[in-house]
């Protein structure tokens, strides 16, 4: 019985508040006298620690293999013995490869969200802040465009293409596109009939499209920005007003 | 038939029809499971097998998995222009209405097979192949209709004449490859595929509409 709370905890950690704060409470009232006697109660929070680092550890070392070996090319097993540890101690933390992945992409997202929406302040047109937004995410995947084509493969998968569509960080990544639409509606410079929702979503398409020339044609930042300007005006000439 | 090319040794033909039939063998394999099971479910193993071939002599014809895609996917395309090239003459009305039946005959056209189509996709960024096997985009034949179309409405005057005419086909092309996202994150039929693209193609039309 023991053991199997102590193996769930990892999961009551990301679980609802009641679940998260039990084991809190419980560690409180342990005195000094108990703890020797109970020890396997503490385990729990060392452990957990240990856990977080082996975690860390299999995250860096899965980042630099897909980036090296694609999604495809890199298997748990190769992950594991450049963490340093056994196929086991990654499956303890990770359900699978795509567990694995799906991690390391809702990391990047948060981070690039973060970002675009910085790089979007600068903007003084809608076209202007949108552009910056395409713009901050070349740069950020410049630097890292085998993952982005591991992250591209595994989209279009059919398993892998809905969760990792399906993730928060990949929702309020889209969502940028339609607050400046929104916000450019309010300021009078967009039609209130902008159609914000299918032009974000063809926004956010584009955005996408231009990988391939970036990847595989090796496209410098300029010659994407000068392509992206002409997409962004074709796709909001219909929204201006007058 | 082919006994009778004369200088060539006697068993080479056998043995060239032979690597034919292989390669057909496996070329019917590899579509039946691309389109079952998508580009990362379907390995090469899988197909030798299935076309009851081994797998060395799958790869003494192709290099790789997403060579065998190209050669599924450029194998199936003749029908398909062929049907463009029936229709797209006939076809009156603005420029918006005659991209919106081109692409309406695509999406008609790879709704038997989308997964085969979405397998397409995904090879466009395999890591691991080479450039001249990628097989999703290379499509001049489609593009060069496009371009056609386009220069169309500039002469009837539906096109404005200072636009990048490739930009604009470019990003159709992008606009109807991601419209297949709605395959996979919302298992959308065909009719919603062609309604959406509609749609898209009406907004498209908007930037390159003459100004006024």
């Amino acid at each position: 019985m023991l053991l199997r709370r102590r193996l769930n905890l990892p999961t009551a950690f990301a679980g609802t508040p009641p679940f998260s704060a039990a084991p809190k409470r419980r560690m409180k009232h342990i005195s000094p006298t108990q703890v020797a006697v109970d020890a396997p109660t503490r385990a729990p929070t060392r452990r957990a620690l240990a856990k977080q680092q082996t975690r860390l550890k299999v995250l860096a070392a899965a980042r630099r293999l897909f980036s090296e070996q694609g999604y495809e090319g890199a298997t748990i097993r190769d992950i594991a013995a450049a963490a340093g540890m056994s196929t086991g101690a990654v499956f303890a933390n990770f359900t699978d490869k795509s567990d694995l992945f799906r991690e390391i992409m809702a990391d990047d997202m948060e981070a690039l969200t973060a970002a675009m929406r910085d790089a979007a302040t600068r903007g003084r047109t809608a076209e202007d802040a949108i552009l910056k937004i395409f713009m901050a995410g070349y740069t950020f995947y410049k630097t890292r465009l085998q993952l982005a084509r591991a992250a591209f493969s595994v989209s279009w998968d059919k398993d892998g293409g809905p969760t990792l569509r399906g993730m928060s960080s990949s929702a309020a990544f889209q969502d940028l596109f339609g607050e400046q639409l929104n916000a450019a509606v309010e300021r009078g410079e967009l039609s209130q009939e902008a159609e914000v929702k299918l032009r974000s979503q063809m926004l956010f398409d584009t955005y996408l499209s231009n990988f391939p020339q970036a990847i595989f044609e090796g496209w410098s930042l300029d010659a994407l920005q000068a392509r992206a300007r002409d997409q962004i005006r074709i796709l909001l000439a219909g929204a201006r007003r007058g | 038939m082919k006994a009778d090319v004369g200088p060539l040794p006697g068993p080479v033909p056998q043995r060239r029809s032979q690597k034919e039939a292989t390669r057909q063998r496996v070329i019917a394999s590899a579509r039946e499971l691309f389109d079952g099971l998508g580009y990362q479910g379907t390995t090469i193993r899988e197909i030798a097998r299935h076309a009851g071939v081994s797998v060395g002599s799958v790869f003494t014809t192709f290099a790789s998995k997403g060579e065998i895609l190209s050669e599924v996917m450029g194998a199936r395309l003749e029908p398909l222009y062929a049907e463009l090239d029936r229709v797209m003459p006939h076809l009156r009305g603005s420029t918006v209405d005659r991209l919106r039946t081109m692409f309406a005959i695509h999406f008609e056209f790879e709704a038997q097979h989308v997964r085969l189509f979405l397998s397409h996709i995904a090879a466009a960024y395999d890591w691991s192949l080479a450039t001249t096997a990628r097989p999703y985009g290379r499509t001049p034949r489609l593009q060069e209709m496009m371009i056609e179309t386009l220069q169309r409405g500039q002469a009837q005057g539906d096109v404005r004449d200072d636009i990048d005419l490739q930009e604009v086909v470019d990003l159709l092309m992008a606009t109807y490859a991601w419209t297949y996202r709605l395959v996979v994150s919302a298992e959308a039929d065909t009719k919603a595929l062609i309604g959406v693209m509609d749609r898209q193609i009406g907004l498209i039309g908007e930037g390159f509409a003459p100004r006024t």
